[in-house]
């Protein structure tokens, strides 16, 4: 008996050292059990705090960015305020009344807010798949916009999903798009290659506009209202056939980040679509009447 | 309470935070971890009681688990160096050293200093790697994980250890 204890007491560290290996294993073996990893884990109240802590620390680091594009949207979203107060007080020569009824202007527009699941910029007829679909009144051909810019086209929809044409397409994308404050459009083409710069085609040669300018939606299409975002223009090219200009953008939207965005229900458009194609039906008859 | 145990409270609260909030977020070519905390192990005195070894190594290996989601990896292999720390640092003194010589560049010599946190290091890594990925399997994954750590982890014990020096 004495022998036993002695030979404890020479080697008790490696009784403790047996011990505290079992424990080891225990922990590692019961990692998957819920109640074993959510003790130990990062649940724990004093890690918690601290990884909450050195976040908001780390975050800090990234108001900036975070503050620079809520700026530029600012300074957008106040230019289209303008000029919508201008262009109704010309017509209804009232300017008070803009005061009372400031949200009814955009209240034919409503938005549905989605996340990006899916993304591609590299092929040359990328597509891009959203988290709302039918259920969420999501509807083929609605514009999808993000707050740097346009991003596409919703092209199918099933009932919790839709994929969206973006406008790095090179097939199917043609966004009708004007330089601000001028009347003058052209289609946004993109051809392959970087997908921060897309090409404005089919300008008139006797427009007036400088390296730098805005470029947005020109609101002749059904799809997007005017005034949305497309990119800048950077430089400027003769086009195929010499007839008119063809300016290089440079997107305001961020396609290889992209993550929120907002699906624009125009409810006219149904009415607009309508009647377009009213029209081209008539148009077609009296043809072959001819 | 002595002023080692504030000592090497003190060297438990840095390398800790060090590892958990800087070293574990940096995967060099998604294979090198830089496992500073070992360091802790290293330089326990020559006699200082096995027990207080295992420990105190146990807890930094359960505090540096415990922040990183991994419950068990870094205390076993902590556990394990602290067991083999002391017999291996008595291969390495010098003779009619002092009974509680400290373990630095200075009392042991460069050479044999490299040479046994080189040693030490390398069976940390050996252990830490096979424990995390579990299997065989995949053994040659398992030794570059373990060597770009190792390489990694002993340049920063190196310099930590050369500013000491001073």
């Amino acid at each position: 008996m004495s022998n036993l204890l002695d030979f404890l007491r020479k080697y008790h560290h490696w009784l403790l050292f047996v011990f505290l290996e079992v424990v080891s294993a225990v922990l590692l073996f019961k990692y998957n059990s819920y109640q074993g990893s959510a003790w130990l884990s990062s649940a724990n109240v004093a890690v918690g705090k601290m990884y909450e802590v050195e976040s908001g620390v780390t975050s800090f680091f990234s108001m900036t960015r975070a503050n620079e594009e809520l700026t530029l949207r600012n300074f957008y979203l106040e230019r289209q305020v303008d000029q919508l107060r201008r262009l109704y007080s010309e017509v209804t020569h009232d300017t008070t009344v803009i005061e009372r009824q400031t949200l009814q202007f955009l209240n034919q527009y409503k938005l549905i807010p989605a996340k990006v699941v899916a993304n591609t910029v590299h092929k040359p007829n990328n597509l891009m798949t959203i988290d709302k679909g039918a259920a969420d009144g999501v509807e083929v051909n609605m514009g999808v916009a993000c707050g740097n810019g346009i991003v596409g086209v919703v092209y199918l929809v099933s009932e919790h999903y839709s994929v969206v044409i973006p406008a790095l397409n090179a097939t199917m994308s043609r966004i009708s798009c004007s330089i601000r404050n001028s009347n003058y459009f052209g289609y946004l083409h993109w051809s392959g290659g970087d997908p921060a710069i897309a090409y404005l085609e089919d300008v008139p040669r006797h427009a007036r506009f400088k390296k730098g300018e805005w470029v947005v939606t020109s609101g002749y299409s059904s799809i997007f209202p005017s005034g949305v975002l497309v990119g800048q223009i950077e430089k400027v090219f003769n086009s195929a056939d010499g007839l008119s200009y063809k300016l290089q953008l440079r997107l305001s939207t961020d396609f290889s980040c992209l993550r929120d965005v907002c699906v624009i229900s125009d409810r006219r458009v149904a009415e607009q679509a309508k009647l377009l194609e009213a029209a081209r039906d008539s148009m077609a008859l009296t043809n072959r009447n001819r | 309470m002595s002023i080692e145990f504030f000592k090497r409270l003190g060297w438990f609260v840095v390398l800790c935070l060090a590892q958990v909030l800087i070293l574990n977020h940096i995967h060099l070519f998604d294979i090198a971890i830089p496992l500073l905390y070992v360091y802790f192990t290293i330089t326990f005195r020559r006699g200082m009681p096995k027990w207080i070894i295992l420990l105190w190594s146990f807890a930094l290996g359960l505090a540096v688990d415990v922040f990183s989601n991994t419950p068990g990896l870094a205390s076993g292999s902590m556990t394990l160096l602290a067991a083999v720390q002391p017999y291996l640092l008595e291969l390495f003194v010098p003779r009619d050293s002092a009974e509680n010589l400290e373990v630095s560049i200075s009392t042991l010599g460069v050479g044999k200093f490299i040479v046994f946190s080189a040693i030490l290091l390398m069976v940390y890594c050996l252990v830490f790697f096979a424990l995390e990925a579990f299997s065989f399997y995949n053994w040659q994954h398992w030794l570059t994980c373990a060597g770009a750590s190792f390489a990694l982890s002993f340049a920063l014990m190196m310099a930590i250890e050369s500013i000491r020096k001073r």
